[in-house]
């Protein structure tokens, strides 16, 4: 109880400092909002310097913290200027629909990851683990734009699929049945497309950790033993290679969300990545460092859990 | 046995894929930034033996292009155009590994006929050049990137691992704080910083660099993980028991223990780096034109028209796949022999 | 006087005698209303009809927003005084049902329409004009139109007559003064009033607002907003419009806005089938959907040049104040005309035109695009390219060539130099990477540098760090006084030499004298020649170098019906109280 009362005020300070960071990183990047403004010829440059004042933005840097740490605290998270509102109401809207996306990605990966890399490394050096090894590297050279790229080519040849967005216009007349149906299939393309992606590192990770569990002693006396083969794999080995696996969880999480960002963007996905891309290319400063810290906390979080299960599953570190 | 033909299989497969690059001058027949605006997005040109009257040659040859007369934009061969493919022939001048300038192509055809091997893009470029040239830049920065990770994520693993304590925990929330900074903004930052006269290349690497400086978390964090377990394996309990010092039980016996986890990161990490090129470009910090880049070719697929109306613009990524491949192959089986190195 | 209701667009000012219940009086009353009829074929009532939009809008307040997704809807909520016809380009009786203008031209007083209502039922009359100018003009809401309100440094004095006449006084004669009216949509006093006392404007018609507290004179009003994923827009009951058959506009129930965050995107949803009309899209995917047009049952429309001009210009800023000698050096060959007219001679506008926009624009010298109409000068010279022109013009300008065919300057500096381009944009990299290798057929050595668009406009606006950069431009209005800021040496668009004193060159000076000159001249035919000496200047003088106009490309389904896209904004969506579905 104590190592998670102390891991989780770890992880607060962590985010104070992940803000920080942020503030300061972002004002390394030149040009701000007000400036795209100015080339707008109908708008006079005393109209862009008074909304710049009225917007804190020609304080220091320290000054501009303070009010937003105030202001996070309020819940609302600092104000975007291209929004003309908190920045607070305009993540939470968007978070769940990420949050629901990735969530369920992260589900379909693992669930397929786990069994691939056990049977991988049960059958290492024979043909079915060749073509698990050729398919997984094949799949890491393939960018994932061009994955998502491509079912949404799929998508758009097929007619299968819908092409992006996550429900159909007519949504709300539909019975709950159609509505169940309409999410799924919304739900489908950047949902394979988020576990296609992140699949390979998965299933590489495991075979490795798998074949390196298969091969210590105490597995070869195991067998020695005559312990049944799916006992063997499940009962024995995968217990000794969870360890990095389990941190390996704590990052499919950052994995996950940074994929997604792309994969809202190319489907229209109304999660936080068309707000963060949008956001940073107006340099909306807030939105971004909201959008930094809401992924900041999924990350914490994730890997708070990782740290949690590794102290629950291994004893060697529970002993410390 | 089998193993050993495994590893050198991979090598001489990656030393010639790194030779046909690093030579790019030499087998690509034309200059990197060569445009023929006539033939702008023209298909990969078939190379002929037999003509159309059915006549075989010994000497390959293409035919010219000509407006394809159903599809407006699209070209066409044309049979009355017949220009034969030479070796060794003089064309557009490069220079040998950067240093000594030569006009000699492995192969060419001569002017105005053109020879695209895997088509043009929209500028009219030969493709296959531009992947030669690409190649140059893109492994340069994979191999650079990784490197720095892997090495940075190396140190910072073993002495969080190894002292655990107030140092883990620094080293360690450290890295967390690394992985959700926006550092987009920093490469927008540096981008900026630059002076206009630094060569595309140069900025480029630079740009690779840095998300190879602030990639370290990853690997520092598995490689934590496999240390922490691996400094409480018996032997080397016992070596420390001895009175063995830090630091030759960190080199001695506990990073050979890693080396499995670090092979596997740099095979991963390469194609990951030279890919990264591709979300770059997405947001606008891509390898600045004319300069060509693996990344590059493939972000011209995220175009949608370029996605759905030329299918030779995907060749490229095609070709990656094997020269990944060589990567990963010789990667697995350096991991595997050195695991039947007694530790 | 001059009166309007000139246009053919508008048959008839007809009274419709209607009893209409004022809810907010004590009583009701009896009031005829000024209904404008529309001359448009009659459509069918009912149906709604999808529309992407890059992103959320990011207010529906019009006197904040700025953003292109903002803007089209707030066309559709709101009305203005005197409306633009976009397919015509002239000015046509909106809520002013006429005006007169006095003989100095600078006083204007508007006939508003009787018996008007907002969206919510609540009646429209002078006091919701006097209080929109007073929003507008004042200093405190940063609203963008109050630069436009300020003619010759003094704001438009407004003045309520009676309950339906306004006038407005101008410090001097504002030739464009009727076209300021659009894109000043009157705000509803009874809801506004209140919370801009209280110094709460910016506050109001926030995104997250509830839709009752809306209210607007547009053809529609908010039904439903969904973070991330739609706007739903429903028919205005009390919109003033009918067409010739007397039917209530706008045909439509519905429009629904979907927010599809890319362009490629957009085009896939069309393609689907999921919106029924496309706008601002590039050639590329315009051959993309050509391709299936008959079989997904889509029309495309190519509506010809807009108003953007893309162009190349050098970095002319005053350097003094700022540590870039090597800049400064460059200087010397940016300075002299006859380089710029060299540059400008060897640029390929045909292989930019069919290479970056599939031959769907057009090549430009000057800053004036074929799709202004009413300002175009035609007789403009359209020289084709010259590489030997260029040679002639650089060798009068002291520059030689090396053996090797490198292009040295009179002191034996080799030439090199940068184009900055922005990143987002790939027409403008392309662009920069066709004119890149256009001018190294002359010996140059160019480098495109392209960054991200903040990146870019710091460095144009502020610090000055760069050699020649590629822009667009495209004014929201045809007139040339929405070009002011551009062409007067004062200018704060006025990119390649800002913050001019006084006028750095003595073309500089002239282009100052038409431009004021036009300002205040009321003849058209006599503005339109001053301003045609504008554009040779630029042509000749290359401020800027002119370089393609991309066309406006439209889809839409085949079952929208009065579907006729203009090439001013908002592109599709101009005469959507018009549009119905079959």
């Amino acid at each position: 109880m104590r190592y998670l009362i102390r891991r989780v005020l770890n992880a607060m300070l962590l985010l104070a400092a992940i803000s920080a960071f942020s503030f300061a990183l972002l004002q390394w990047a030149p040009g701000d909002f007000f400036d795209a403004m100015r080339l707008n010829p109908r708008v006079s440059s005393q109209t862009v310097e008074g909304l710049r004042s009225k917007y804190g933005m020609n304080q220091t840097l320290p000054v501009r913290y303070g009010h937003w740490a105030f202001s996070v605290l309020k819940g609302d998270m600092g104000f975007s200027f291209s929004y003309n509102s908190p920045v607070g109401p305009l993540l939470w809207a968007r978070a769940r629909n990420t949050l629901l996306l990735t969530s369920i990605a992260t589900l379909l990966a693992w669930l397929l990851a786990i069994p691939l890399g056990i049977w991988s490394a049960a059958n290492k050096g024979r043909w079915g683990d060749r073509a698990c090894g050729f398919s997984t590297s094949a799949l890491l050279t393939i960018p994932d734009l061009l994955v998502f790229l491509v079912l949404l080519l799929l998508a758009v040849r097929t007619g299968w699929f819908p092409t992006g967005g996550m429900i159909s216009t007519g949504f709300d007349n539909f019975t709950f049945w159609s509505k169940c149906k309409d999410v799924a299939v919304h739900f489908a393309l950047p949902a394979v497309g988020l576990t296609v992606v992140t699949l390979p590192v998965l299933v590489r990770h495991i075979r490795s950790a798998m074949v390196e569990a298969l091969e210590s002693p105490f597995i070869r006396a195991a067998r020695g033993h005559g312990i049944p083969r799916t006992r063997l794999l499940f009962r024995y080995a995968l217990p000794a290679a969870s360890n990095p696996l389990i941190s390996l969880l704590g990052f499919s999480v950052a994995t996950m969300l940074s994929a997604s960002v792309i994969v809202e963007v190319i489907m229209s996905w109304p999660g936080l990545g068309p707000l963060m891309v949008q956001a940073i290319l107006s340099r909306d400063v807030y939105v971004v460092v909201g959008v930094v810290m809401l992924s900041s906390v999924f990350l914490v979080a994730g890997n708070l859990l990782a740290d949690v299960l590794l102290f629950v599953s291994d004893p060697r570190i529970r002993v410390e | 046995m089998k193993n050993r033909h495994k590893l050198w299989g991979a090598l001489v497969l990656l030393a010639g894929l790194h030779g046909l690059v690093l030579f790019a001058g030499f087998f690509a027949p034309y200059g990197s930034a060569a445009q023929e605006r006539e033939l702008p997005f023209a298909p990969p040109t078939r190379i002929h033996f037999v003509d159309a009257r059915g006549k075989f040659h010994v000497r390959p040859f293409v035919y010219g292009l000509k407006d394809d007369a159903r599809i407006p934009g699209a070209f066409a061969a044309d049979s009355t155009q017949v220009y034969p493919v030479h070796f060794f022939v003089q064309g557009s001048s490069y220079k040998i590994a950067g240093m000594f300038p030569s006009r000699l192509h492995f192969f060419g055809v001569s002017a105005p006929g053109r020879i695209f091997l895997l088509g043009s893009d929209g500028y009219g470029r030969e493709q296959f050049t531009r992947f030669l040239y690409g190649g140059q830049i893109s492994l340069a920065a994979g191999l650079i990137a990784a490197a720095l990770s892997v090495l940075l994520g190396v140190i910072v693993g073993a002495l969080a691992g190894f002292y655990g304590g107030w140092i883990d925990e620094v080293l360690m929330r450290g890295g967390e704080l690394f992985l959700a900074l926006p550092w987009l903004y920093l490469l927008f930052a540096v981008r900026a910083a630059l002076p206009l006269h630094v060569a595309e290349w140069q900025v480029f690497l630079l740009l690779i660099a840095v998300i190879g400086l602030v990639g370290w978390a990853r690997p520092a964090r598995l490689i934590r993980g496999v240390v922490l377990s691996a400094k409480e394996r018996n032997f080397v309990v016992a070596a420390r028991a001895f009175g063995a010092s830090d630091a030759y039980l960190l080199r001695r016996h506990v990073l050979p223990q890693t080396y499995g986890v670090i092979l596997t990161q740099v095979a991963l990490l390469v194609p990951q780096y030279v890919l990264a090129e591709v979300t770059l470009t997405f947001l606008g910090l891509g390898v600045g034109e004319p300069m060509p880049s693996w990344g590059s070719l493939l972000a011209s697929l995220q175009q949608y028209y370029v996605l759905s109306s030329y299918w030779w613009m995907f060749l490229p990524a095609a070709l990656l796949i094997p020269v990944f491949l060589a990567y990963y192959m010789a990667a697995d089986a350096l991991q595997e022999r050195l695991k039947t190195v007694p530790l | 006087m001059r009166k309007a209701g000139r246009l053919g667009k508008i048959r008839a000012l007809v009274f419709v005698a209607t009893v209409c219940a004022v809810s907010s009086g004590s009583a009701s009353r009896a009031q005829s209303v000024d209904r404008m009829v529309t001359d448009n074929p009659p459509g069918r009532a009912g149906g709604e009809i999808v529309v992407a939009l890059r992103s959320d809008p990011k207010t529906l307040n019009p006197a904040l927003a700025a953003d292109v997704p903002s803007r089209g809807i707030i066309y559709c909520m709101n009305a203005d005084l005197i409306h633009i016809n976009r397919e015509t380009q002239k000015t046509e009786s909106a809520l002013a049902k006429s005006w007169s203008v006095s003989r100095d031209g600078r006083t204007y007083t508007l006939q508003l329409r009787r018996g008007l209502q907002f969206s919510d039922g609540k009646p429209f009359n002078a006091d919701d004009v006097i209080f929109t100018f007073r929003v507008y003009l004042d200093e405190k809401t940063h609203s963008q139109q109050r630069d436009l309100l300020i003619i010759g440094g003094k704001p438009i004095a407004v003045q309520k007559i009676d309950d339906y006449t306004v006038r407005f006084e101008l410090a001097q004669p504002y030739a464009a003064a009727e076209r300021l009216f659009d894109g000043m949509p009157i705000l509803p006093k009874h809801l506004l009033e209140n919370a801009y006392d209280k110094g709460n404007f910016s506050k109001e018609w926030s995104i997250s607002m509830r839709a009752d507290e809306f209210a607007g004179l547009g053809p529609f009003r908010l039904k439903e907003y969904v973070p991330g994923q739609r706007l739903v827009l429903e028919r205005n009951p009390y919109y003033w419009k009918v067409d010739g058959k007397g039917n209530r506009l706008p045909y439509l129930n519905e429009i629904v806005f979907l927010f599809v965050p890319s362009e490629d995107a957009q085009v896939i949803r069309f393609q689907a089938g999921d919106t029924d009309i496309l706008s601002s899209f590039n050639a590329q995917n315009f051959a993309v959907l050509a391709r299936e047009q008959a079989a997904k049952r889509y029309h495309l429309l190519d509506v010809g040049p807009g108003l953007e001009y893309n162009f190349l210009f050098f970095n002319l800023n005053d350097l003094a104040a700022t540590h870039l000698p090597q800049i400064s050096r460059k200087q010397v060959w940016f300075q002299d005309v006859r380089f710029r007219q060299a540059v400008s001679a060897a640029i390929d506008r045909d292989g930019i035109v069919r290479l970056v926009y599939g031959g769907r624009a057009t090549p430009l010298w000057s800053q004036v695009t074929p799709g202004n109409k009413l300002w175009v000068d035609s007789a403009l010279p359209h020289p084709a390219r010259s590489l030997d022109h260029a040679r002639e013009l650089l060798k009068g300008a002291g520059f030689s060539w090396k053996s090797d065919g490198t292009l040295i300057d009179a002191q034996g500096n080799p030439v090199e130099f940068s184009i900055l381009t922005s990143s987002s944009n790939a027409e403008r990299t392309k662009m920069a990477t066709i004119i890149q290798d256009d001018l190294s057929q002359l010996g140059m050595n160019v480098h495109v540098v392209s960054l991200d668009f903040g990146a870019m406009v710091d460095r144009l606006l502020n610090s000055f760090d760069y050699e020649a950069a590629i822009m667009g431009l495209a004014s929201g209005d045809t007139d040339p006084t929405a070009e002011m800021n551009v062409w007067a040496s004062t200018g704060g668009t006025h990119l390649w030499h800002l913050n001019e004193t006084k006028p750095a060159t003595p073309w500089e000076a002239e282009m100052d004298r038409l431009m004021n000159e036009q300002l205040i001249t009321l003849n058209y035919e006599k503005r339109k020649r001053l301003y045609e000496q504008v554009q040779q200047i630029v042509a000749q003088d290359l401020p800027v170098i002119c370089v393609a106009s991309p066309d406006i490309l439209v889809g839409a389904k085949e079952r929208v019906g009065n579907f006729h896209p203009a090439i001013l904004d908002p592109y599709a969506l101009w005469n959507v109280e018009e549009l119905y579905v079959h």
